[in-house]
């Protein structure tokens, strides 16, 4: 792909030592970052005109703790490498090939996945592990809500912890979630499977990586500034009042929403150019599609999520009021640009989770995708729809009551597309010879938890039902049956699927299994427990409840604390299979698509001839053999 | 698969698989249906208004509308399951088919499932319309609602001005609730009575209610209000007209 011709190395008193390139990775990055903090919040500190105002005395905290984050941010990525590309672009002297190369992480080992590496199956492997810890991270503070809720009353930890932790817990879950199938498998796979040696933009690739490690500071130091009491929704007002935590979640956010659109442009421009000789859309496999519907549909809604933060922290920093109601703005506002992202967010989340199920599908029922066409219509119409349901998180809000009859319609039309959806899959499995492999088992499963986790959305969607169920934990189980029983189990089958093919190495079966039966069973016994103490009436983000609700949250806990254990087991199969396990045949599963022509370890430029697409991936079934 | 093939198929009715799939379809309509009502109607305890009781009557009849199509997707899948399995670590012999679509089924599936939204639809808009007009009715029990970090307080403006922490509400009686915040966004939340709308800060928000059981009830804040949101709920009295007259005058109002 690349144009630049092999110029000879720079000659000069530096060219035998080490090329500053080659100094860069993670740890230059945090010295940088930390510097540029330290020095930013000096600066800060000392040279901005002290507030005037009296009655808003956090105001000048939140200013230096904003431009502290900035330097931080501005710090890191400069030790990272990510201003290297544009300056020598700036300078007119683009890249050498041998420092391309260098970029790509060619003969570096371990240390390439420490460095501003843009080879996408690196930035595919970094993705797969900070998934992995952002989820352990979310995880740890799930357990801690459960554990609170399980004593009697609840109350186990102060309210101002309990707050805080409900919303970290969110806004990780949420991260994850958006990068656990378009990140390690819309990196790692989706290039060599439309037959290309790299994404479209291998630099951005590495930028939108080392964005998301860049929000994970400001995030955590939410904890250490006060907290975030708000829960990750950030409603303002309470975001205006809270403490400087809130600042670094806002920061942690804007960050995050960048990376986002970056992956999001990359990951479309990729998949619209750069497919194999031959793939024409009717022969583009629909995992393709789904990772291209998701990334797409968060091009446009991200920046709204980024727009919403940037207007809380003016708010918080400069006291400016676009949400403030006594300066003429509307809390409203807030809720609708909030919204506006988080309800197609819901959708980026889980359109890739389904098309890694239709992809798998046919692998182990050897036989076509059933309806190619239908997957497609439910993939567009899911994503059309999606951007117009937003405002059903307001049918109680008191805002624009007229509305709430329209926006029922939109949501509940979604229906149709997600019921496509499952035809697919449906109409996969049937007369299929099932193949009864870990991802059969996501399959199952996840048609299972979606069922549930759709037809409570539908009681949900219905505005007068809303007024008894919104904000309750009723909710909160519907979301985690779509979300986590379907988005995050079809993720962690599409990460057996194909990790044969990222590591090398075949998923410990015994340890697959172990855990999938121990967290789905938890699944169930935990969010059947939130659905029972929802309807009865228990609110969410509550850290003390009434002894009436007792019952149901002992179930609950209990059944968190069985989702633990499996979720170990799985980590462990995790490493154990990456470190010591069976050496994978290059296509283990007999799939057809082309991620599985390529050997193991994949070579660094993929195929040393691109293939030429003659046919869809799906031609199984006898006529075929 | 060549015309012949197609043609010497048995129909899709007569095949064992289908059968199956019916039997099982059946059952599971049945027993989802009966089992998630009854504890969905349990656990929502008994209704003390209107609104709750037609709520958990919707909740009933969605269920029993969803239940075929959960019965469907359960019987269907645990029917690819019944069939031929495949164990082991090479791939089973490729399916005796390669059906890529069926225009018919997929036609079926879209044109079912919109019916059944629809239905849902339309169903919503005419309990939405009810509560439209719930608000617009006359002769009803004015209170103004002011949420604040972290307590209510009522004011009964149709009964002079009288002020209380906890809500007293006659029964019967249609009340009308006009709710605000002073600082930050909260929701008034009456359990039992399954009414809900948020108290924002500069806006008056309304939502209507008849309670129609003498009692006491739950009412929480529905929306994460800050450090003892989940310390902000209070109780409801509903109590007899004549009590009700005598509680406001003892809160210095009048009757």
């Amino acid at each position: 792909m690349t144009t630049v011709t092999n110029r000879p190395a720079p000659a000069g008193p530096t060219a035998p030592k080490k090329a500053l390139i080659e100094r860069l990775s993670i740890i230059t990055g945090l010295l940088l970052g930390v510097v540029g903090a330290l020095l930013c919040w000096y600066l800060a500190r000392t040279f901005l005109p002290v507030n005037t105002d009296g009655s808003y005395i956090k105001t000048r905290m939140d200013q230096e703790v904003f431009i502290a984050m900035i330097g931080w941010f501005v710090g890191f990525m400069t030790g990272m490498g990510a201003l290297i590309g544009p300056f020598r672009w700036l300078l007119g002297k683009d890249l050498t090939h041998d420092e391309n190369m260098f970029y790509a992480g060619k003969d570096q080992g371990v240390k390439r996945y420490f460095r501003y590496t843009t080879d996408h199956k690196v930035v595919g492997i970094q993705y797969l592990v900070i998934t992995m810890v952002v989820f352990f991270v979310g995880g740890v503070l799930a357990m801690l809500i459960r554990t609170d809720l399980g004593h009697k009353g609840g109350n186990w930890l102060q309210p101002q912890t309990y707050n805080t932790v409900v919303g970290m817990h969110g806004i990780t879950m949420v991260v994850g979630a958006i990068i656990m199938v378009t990140g390690p498998f819309g990196n790692f796979i989706m290039p060599i499977m439309i037959g290309a040696r790299d994404m479209a933009f291998p630099r951005l690739n590495a930028l939108s990586f080392w964005l998301v490690v860049a929000a994970v500071p400001p995030l955590l130091s939410a904890l250490w500034l006060g907290g975030i009491p708000t829960g990750w929704s950030a409603y303002n007002p309470l975001e205006n009042q809270a403490p400087p935590g809130m600042d670094g979640f806002i920061m942690a956010i804007c960050i995050f929403a960048i990376s986002t659109m970056v992956a999001g442009a990359n990951i479309t421009a990729t998949a619209i150019k750069m497919r194999a000789k031959g793939m024409t859309w009717n022969r583009t496999p629909i995992f393709i599609y789904g990772v291209v519907a998701s990334v797409a549909l968060a091009l446009p809604v991200f920046p709204v999520f980024f727009l919403s933060q940037v207007l809380s922290g003016l708010d918080r920093a400069t006291g400016s009021t676009f949400f403030d109601v006594r300066g003429g703005g509307s809390p409203w506002l807030y809720e609708n640009l909030f919204w506006i992202m988080g309800h197609p967010e819901v959708y980026v989340i889980l359109i890739p989770s389904l098309a890694a199920l239709m992809e798998m599908a046919p692998v182990f029922t050897r036989r076509p995708l059933f309806s190619f066409n239908l997957a497609i219509m439910g993939i567009a119409g899911i994503s059309g729809l999606s951007v117009l349901v937003w405002a059903h998180h307001l049918y109680v809000s008191g805002w624009a009551p007229l509305l709430n009859g329209p926006f029922m319609l939109t949501t509940e039309l979604i229906s149709i597309p997600t019921g496509m959806l499952f035809l697919v899959l449906i109409g996969t499995l049937w007369r299929g010879r099932v193949w009864i492999t870990l991802p059969t088992a996501a399959i199952y499963a996840v048609l299972l938890n979606f069922t549930i986790g759709g037809i409570t959305g539908i009681y949900l969607s219905d505005v007068s039902a809303d007024a008894a169920l919104h904000g309750s934990l009723f909710v909160t189980a519907h979301f985690h049956y779509t979300l986590m029983g379907s988005g995050l189990t079809a993720a962690i089958g599409a990460m057996v699927y194909w990790f044969p093919k990222m590591t090398g190495r075949m998923f410990d079966k015994k340890l697959g299994w172990t855990a999938f039966w121990i967290t789905q069973i938890g699944f169930q016994i935990t969010f059947m427990g939130m659905f029972m103490v929802g309807l009865a009436g228990q609110p969410r983000r509550v850290g003390a409840i009434s002894d009436f609700f007792h019952q149901g949250n002992v179930i609950a806990t209990a059944g968190a604390y069985i989702i633990m254990a499996g979720m170990l087991v799985l980590l462990h199969g995790v490493v154990v299979s990456w470190v010591w396990g069976v050496k994978a045949p290059q296509n283990p599963w007999f799939a057809k698509s082309l991620e599985w022509s390529v050997a193991n370890p994949v070579p660094l430029e993929n195929f040393a001839v691109l293939p030429v697409v003659t046919e869809d991936v799906y031609g199984y079934g006898k006529a075929q053999s | 698969m060549s015309e012949l093939e197609t043609a010497k198929r048995l129909a899709w009715w007569k095949r064992a698989d289908a059968k199956k799939a019916v039997v099982l379809w059946a059952i599971f309509t049945l027993v989802i249906g009966y089992v998630a009502s009854t504890i969905q109607t349990r656990v929502m305890g008994s209704a003390a208004s209107e609104n709750m009781s037609s709520t958990i009557n919707m909740i009933k009849i969605f269920t029993w509308a969803a239940s075929p199509v959960a019965g469907l997707v359960a019987a269907l899948t645990i029917t690819t399951l019944l069939g031929k399995r495949h164990f082991g670590d090479n791939p089973p012999p490729e399916a005796e088919h390669e059906i890529r679509n069926s225009p018919k089924v997929a036609a079926t599936w879209v044109v079912v499932s919109t019916l059944l939204c629809l239905f849902a639809v339309i169903y919503g808009m005419v309990l939405v319309q009810k509560d439209e007009n719930n608000l617009r009715s006359a002769n009803s029990l004015n209170i103004d609602v002011t949420g604040q970090q972290w307590a209510w307080s009522f004011n009964y403006v149709d009964n002079g001005g009288a002020q209380s922490a906890d809500l007293y509400l006659p029964v019967d009686k249609h009340v009308v609730f006009h709710v605000t915040s002073t600082d930050v966004m909260h929701s008034f939340w009456i359990v039992q009575m399954g009414i809900k709308v948020d108290a924002n800060p500069g806006y008056i928000t309304e939502t209507a209610t008849t309670p129609n059981k003498i009692g006491v009830y739950d009412l929480r804040c529905a929306e994460l209000c800050g450090l003892y949101h989940a310390y902000m709920q209070k109780q409801v009295h509903v109590v007899s007209q004549a009590d009700y007259d005598a509680w406001v005058q003892s809160q210095g109002g009048k009757a």
